[in-house]
């Protein structure tokens, strides 16, 4: 026990006197934390659009519906809605945003009130006739001359010059846009509101109603704290530990040290000790900076305390499998990252999982990383424990298979 | 630090070294009286299809310094590697404090010290960090201050180690493996790359570990080392124990007693080089060419070394001649046919 100890204790000094590992150790996953949580944490998305409005009256001002058209868009929140001069006419422009300085452009043809003017009267002339035809017997011959009168003169309303059929603004947008299907939608649902209003429907018939449920409060740094307590555990356990123990293995501290009684076994548990106490302080820091930066509400129980030291034991041992077998230091991070870096990816360590395909979704549900960042998010952020001995159990085996593993392939005679 | 020393013989040759003054390998074998610590039957280590120790049977006294002499690639680091238990034999036995290495390696890694040839330890921690550590390794230590004080490093315990000469580095190597106040302490080529004065203080250093009661084995391939410090040597070369004794018994029985060194210079005549090869061939008992042209020829007897000496003076060629006693180089050369540069190398 005295020699864990000191060995121990010899591990975590010359940790902390390694800049390197101090730095991908802690400092990483930190500034991960700081970049995801501002990124994420900037409030409801935005979008910019540019409206060219070619509907002008004869002394240049904005025909009256083009202007209800733009002014029902600039109340659309995710809308920010700047207007384009008319230069020229964008519909044929190549190049939109050489031209403007916009990635997406609305543009309102010329004619654009009067067309949607005469398309209402017929559109409400077929509603009309559609509604009298429906109470046709039960209209006395007089009431239906009387209708048709009305229907005449609608029709004469219009000025007759341009063919039936929907007017069309045009959305331009550049190739790479990814928010142009959302921006799209957003038109839409506006145009669809406009085009009510213009027939005369004020109320709509289906009404959306949305409200927030659950646990108030959670923010960006709620989600991704979790999350990368995880990845630090994955980087300093499969990556950072493999490096160290091949790079004790090449300048002969490790054959030193094995020329004395201590024991493999005791080499290995010390290291996996030395990784858990990092573990449990780094995540410490982690939850103090979002606590101070972020107002995370997230706590650490004894039972989140406990599936991240089982994170630590399972992974660096793991991390001593690869150390065990690699001797070149940089060979051994390099496996370490193909190992750790896959893992977080598909683990939705970055990402929520609803984001990827199907098929990965599926994938990520067999990765043990992929159920630890979700118990330790149950356990801290939610405060539930859904789940949470299922992951318990998984890395209670796992760390015993690696650590099994890890003694198989650590060297403690032939040394090269 | 001082524990019980054991008795020490005197010559009675000329060489006057203290311990032991016999010259018989065999005699060895069956014990000089003084207990073995390490003692090795037909050892053998193969990797593949190369043999690095080949069946070497051996012993070592308590309270001994032995030098095990060879070139690079001798055997000599897998051979004591196979004692302090890092390597695995592919036949043969060994004990180490009597202890079968095969049976109680954690016994015999509690009771010995190593200072590997590449020794190399934590680099961030300090001189008395890392001493400390080996010392709570072990059961029975020295306290980590005592040492550093014997080694002279107590100036130095506050420094990392990888701030360190490398004169200091060796010796912090050599503090980690005293303060487990070995019986027997294990220093593969301890002064190599170290300046002239730092190889004489670690030299003085090891010269005083016998008094202390440590068996020291020491690896080497400097003639002068084994020459200063062995009370025996055991020269291996190719895996093979060519030879096992104390300097002046080995160099007395291969090397002659008198050499003498004719440095021809490069614009030396093909005849005037016979000339001088046939004059030392004609008295010595082997003569040899060294690089930087140099003639050499050993000679058993003294009287007959100056009279050739004289004949080679006579020849006038103005070549430089000297008279010198024969060393463990020749003995090296005797054995292995072959002379060794500064490097360890075989030429």
């Amino acid at each position: 026990m005295k020699r864990l100890v000191q060995l121990t204790r010899t591990l975590l000094t010359d940790w902390f006197r390694n800049r390197e590992a101090v730095f991908f150790a802690l400092l990483f996953p930190l500034i991960l934390l700081l970049i995801f949580s501002t990124v994420f944490a900037g409030g409801p998305t935005d979008f910019e659009i540019g409206v060219q409005n070619n509907d002008l009256e004869a002394d240049g001002t904005p025909t009256e519906l083009s202007v209800e058209l733009i002014e029902a868009l600039q109340t659309v929140d995710p809308l920010t809605v700047d207007r384009i001069e008319r230069t020229e006419d964008l519909s044929t422009a190549q190049n939109i945003e050489e031209r403007t300085g916009q990635t997406r452009v609305l543009v309102i043809p010329e004619g654009f009130d009067e067309r949607v003017r005469e398309e209402s009267a017929r559109v409400r002339k077929v509603v009309i006739q559609d509604t009298i035809s429906r109470a046709e017997a039960d209209l006395s011959t007089a009431q239906q001359d009387s209708i048709q009168e009305g229907l005449d003169e609608l029709s004469s309303a219009g000025s007759g010059k341009t063919s039936p059929g929907a007017v069309h603004v045009t959305l331009l947008t550049v190739p790479d846009d990814e928010a142009s299907g959302a921006v799209g939608s957003i038109i839409d649902s506006v145009i669809a509101t406009f085009n009510n209003r213009a027939i005369g429907i004020e109320e709509p018939t289906v009404a959306l109603g949305a409200e927030e449920r659950g646990q108030a409060d959670l923010g960006a740094a709620d989600y991704f704290l979790p999350a990368f307590i995880v990845a630090m555990i994955l980087i300093n356990g499969v990556m950072t530990v493999p490096s160290a123990v091949a790079n004790h293995k090449r300048d002969g501290t490790l054959k030193r040290l094995a020329a004395t009684p201590l024991r493999k076994h005791e080499w290995i548990l010390a290291n996996v000790i030395q990784q858990s106490i990092l573990a449990v302080g780094i995540a410490l820091v982690l939850i103090g900076v979002a606590w101070v930066g972020f107002g995370v509400t997230a706590v650490p129980g004894p039972l989140a305390i406990g599936l991240i030291l089982l994170g630590a034991i399972a992974f660096t041992a793991l991390g001593m499998i690869v150390g065990g077998f690699i001797d070149d230091p940089g060979s051994a991070i390099s496996l370490g990252g193909a190992i750790a870096l896959p893992l977080m990816f598909i683990s939705g360590i970055f990402w929520e999982l609803d984001l990827m395909p199907r098929t990965l979704q599926t994938v990520a549900e067999f990765s043990p990383v992929t159920h630890f960042h979700r118990s330790l998010r149950e356990l801290m952020i939610l405060d539930s424990s859904e789940g949470v001995w299922v992951t318990a159990g998984m890395l209670t085996v796992l760390a015993i298979v690696f650590l099994a593993g890890a003694t198989m392939v650590t060297n403690w005679q032939e040394f090269d | 630090m001082v524990r019980s020393v054991p008795n020490r013989f005197t010559c009675t040759n000329s060489s006057q070294l203290i311990y032991p003054c016999v010259n018989n390998y065999e005699y060895y074998m069956a014990g000089s009286g003084s207990a073995a610590v390490i003692r090795t039957d037909a050892l053998r280590k193969e990797y593949g299809s190369s043999v690095a120790v080949d069946d070497v049977s051996l012993e070592i006294h308590d309270g001994e310094i032995f030098g095990l002499l060879g070139p690079n690639g001798a055997g000599k680091t897998t051979f004591v590697e196979i004692l302090q238990g890092l390597r695995r034999p592919t036949a043969g036995s060994a004990t180490v404090l009597d202890i079968p290495i095969q049976d109680g390696l954690e016994t015999i890694k509690d009771r010995i010290g190593v200072v590997p040839q590449s020794f190399h330890t934590f680099e961030r921690l300090t001189v008395r960090e890392n001493v400390a550590l080996v010392r709570d390794l072990h059961s029975d230590p020295l306290a980590v201050e005592d040492v550093l004080a014997e080694l002279a490093l107590d100036e130095y315990a506050d420094e990392r180690f990888h701030s360190l000469s490398g004169g200091y580095q060796r010796r912090t190597g050599i503090a980690m493996a005293l303060v487990s106040d070995p019986e027997v302490l294990f220093l593969d080529e301890p002064t190599t790359g170290l300046d002239p004065s730092a190889r004489r203080t670690t030299w003085e250093q090891i010269e005083g570990l016998p008094a202390q009661g440590t068996t020291v084995v020491l690896t080497t391939h400097y003639m002068d080392e084994v020459e200063y410090l062995a009370d025996r040597v055991g020269l291996l070369v190719d895996g093979h124990i060519e030879a096992v004794d104390t300097v002046p018994a080995l160099i007395d029985r291969y090397a002659g007693t008198v050499k003498i060194v004719v440095h021809l210079p490069a614009d030396t005549a093909q005849s005037d080089h016979e000339s001088v090869e046939s004059t030392l061939e004609s008295t010595a008992r082997t003569v040899h060419e060294r690089e930087h042209g140099e003639l050499v020829g050993v000679f058993e007897d003294r009287q007959a070394a100056q009279d050739t000496y004289s004949s080679l003076h006579d020849l006038g060629m103005g070549h430089a001649i000297d008279l010198v006693s024969a060393d463990m180089e020749d003995v090296f050369l005797e054995l292995a046919g072959k002379s060794l540069t500064p490097g360890g190398e075989r030429t």
